[in-house]
């Protein structure tokens, strides 16, 4: 019931979450910043259009991308146990079951994308594939790290608060590198600074917006729930990775992860502040820095239990 | 638990990918900077008994490995005014994953070897540096990444010294550290003539010299 409840003020709570970012942005450019409320009005205006509108040349594939996307989203939250609390799903391995159902959701955005037979879109699907290739990498080493770890297969038991074994007690080297891999792939795969600038508005450099061009009206609600819920995602994996113990109460477990999680938020408007977008050439050597990290983290963890 | 010395281990061999990994001279050797400094007062977190000798022979290693050496040669740096390593013999990604499988093959290596002093990490890392240094000093082409391959190779010859022994090492550890100073100093001296001669530092216009 607590794992149901936490679910939806999750999915209600990430576009106020990714509010945090531009308030930062604009607090560190002297600016006073949007509302804080600003993706709901936003949220509320494309879901209150009609219908979207559907380019001549589209066909049904591109308006299955987004609710196939978005529909992942969702089943990947259900699977993910917030505030250390049990997922609503779970079986053995349902990690790597998680994963692909994130790389399903991914190709069919990228389809979508193709198949409105812009050469713009075509370019931004063939970036996001190759940089969430190497992404994936990573992905899977932070999970074979939490398996070496905690002996769970199961994406719910690894982060819940299952027993009290203290991670940082016992591998604390080796979780700053994962902690910092997976930061580095959540800007990566949410297409946030260092990587893509989420604000930009030229077609030739864009990665993740320049897929949605096409999009309007309710699709581009859903398209942009969907984004904060990703983001959401990492940033709560993330805050698990963190505190992976048990607080001793309901109530302090859940605030203190929504802090955490908020305390990312304002560490990635502080990141998107200071730092300017790479060139497209080094974004591989970035994204295989993480992987290294988290390459390190195995090896070490290893090393350790002979 | 976490133990001080895990930590630097870790933080030497991570020292190692981003020495692989970087293309720019001056991280390189900031990386030189921070590894000297921790591999020479890395006897000091294992658990030596801390006598007056040994304190003098760390200091004396700290100063010459961790302060001398590195601004020795990021004074060079700043005379001969390159700032980044341009066309490396391996490529910097491909690089990154040669860092890797040295750390792999070092860790298997260290499992199999048991060193007398210190637990196996200390093994690994040393092996691993060692074998950094080497593969620094062939796949770059400025003399001065070349340097600090040998200096890596040196600093990882140093660890496999502390877990050899923990008493006679100081003998062929203070004449080496001379050895390499002065090494250190004809190499710095030798890459400025060779930029004043040929205006960069590549070694590969070295092959052009005949008699």
């Amino acid at each position: 019931m607590i794992s149901i409840i936490l679910f939806i003020l999750t999915i209600l709570l990430a576009p106020l979450f990714s509010a945090i970012i531009l308030k930062v942005k604009a607090f560190i450019g002297g600016k006073k910043g949007q509302p804080i409320l600003i993706n709901y009005y936003n949220l509320i205006k494309l879901f209150r259009d009609k219908s979207s509108v559907y380019s001549n040349s589209t066909t049904f594939v591109f308006r299955l991308g987004v609710i196939i996307s978005f529909a992942v989203m969702v089943t990947v939250f259900m699977f993910f146990p917030f505030g250390g609390m049990k997922s609503i799903f779970y079986f053995n391995g349902d990690m790597i079951f998680l994963v692909y159902l994130m790389g399903l959701g991914r190709f069919f955005t990228i389809i979508a994308a193709l198949d409105t037979g812009s050469s713009f879109e075509g370019m931004g699907a063939s970036r996001e594939a190759f940089f969430s290739i190497l992404a994936e990498l990573t992905l899977f080493l932070v999970f074979i790290f939490i398996y070496n770890t905690t002996g769970y297969l199961s994406f719910s038991k690894m982060l819940s608060i299952t027993d009290n074994t203290n991670l940082w007690q016992m591998y604390g080297a080796s979780l700053i590198l994962v902690v910092i891999a997976v930061f580095l792939i959540s800007l990566t795969e949410n297409s946030r600074i260092p990587v893509d600038d989420p604000t930009t508005h030229l077609e030739l450099t864009m990665i993740h917006e320049v897929m949605v061009l096409d999009h309007s009206g309710p699709e581009l609600g859903f398209i942009h729930l969907g984004a904060n819920m990703k983001l959401m995602f990492y940033s709560a994996l993330i805050a698990r990775l963190i505190i992976p113990f048990d607080l001793g109460n309901l109530v302090i477990n859940v605030l203190v992860f929504y802090v955490i999680v908020a305390l990312i938020y304002i560490l990635i408007g502080i990141v998107e502040s200071i730092m300017a977008r790479f060139r497209f050439t080094k974004i591989p050597k970035y994204i295989l820095t993480s992987f290294a990290l988290a390459f390190f983290a195995n090896i070490i963890v290893l090393g350790r239990l002979k | 638990m976490i133990s001080l010395s895990h930590i630097m281990l870790s933080i030497i061999l991570l020292s190692l990918i981003f020495a692989l990994n970087s293309s720019r001279l001056k991280i390189l050797i900031t990386v030189m900077f921070l590894q000297g400094i921790l591999v020479s007062i890395a006897p000091v977190f294992l658990g030596e008994e801390i006598s007056t000798t040994f304190a003098l022979f760390t200091v004396i290693t700290l100063i010459v490995k961790g302060i001398l050496i590195p601004l020795l040669l990021m004074n060079v740096l700043n005379k001969v005014k390159m700032k980044k390593e341009i066309e490396p013999i391996i490529g910097y990604n491909f690089s990154m994953f040669i860092a890797l499988f040295i750390i792999v093959i070092s860790a298997y290596l260290g499992n199999e070897i048991h060193f007398p002093v210190g637990g196996n990490l200390l093994g690994i890392t040393a092996i691993a540096t060692i074998l950094a240094g080497m593969f620094l000093l062939v796949s770059r082409r400025k003399t001065i990444t070349q340097i600090i391959g040998y200096l890596m190779m040196e600093n990882g010859i140093y660890l496999i010294g502390i877990t050899l022994s923990t008493k006679s090492r100081y003998i062929v550890e203070f004449g080496m550290l001379l050895d390499i100073l002065v090494g250190v100093m004809i190499m710095v001296i030798v890459l400025q003539q060779i930029n004043i001669t040929f205006h960069n530092i590549n070694s590969s216009k070295l092959k052009n010299l005949k008699e």
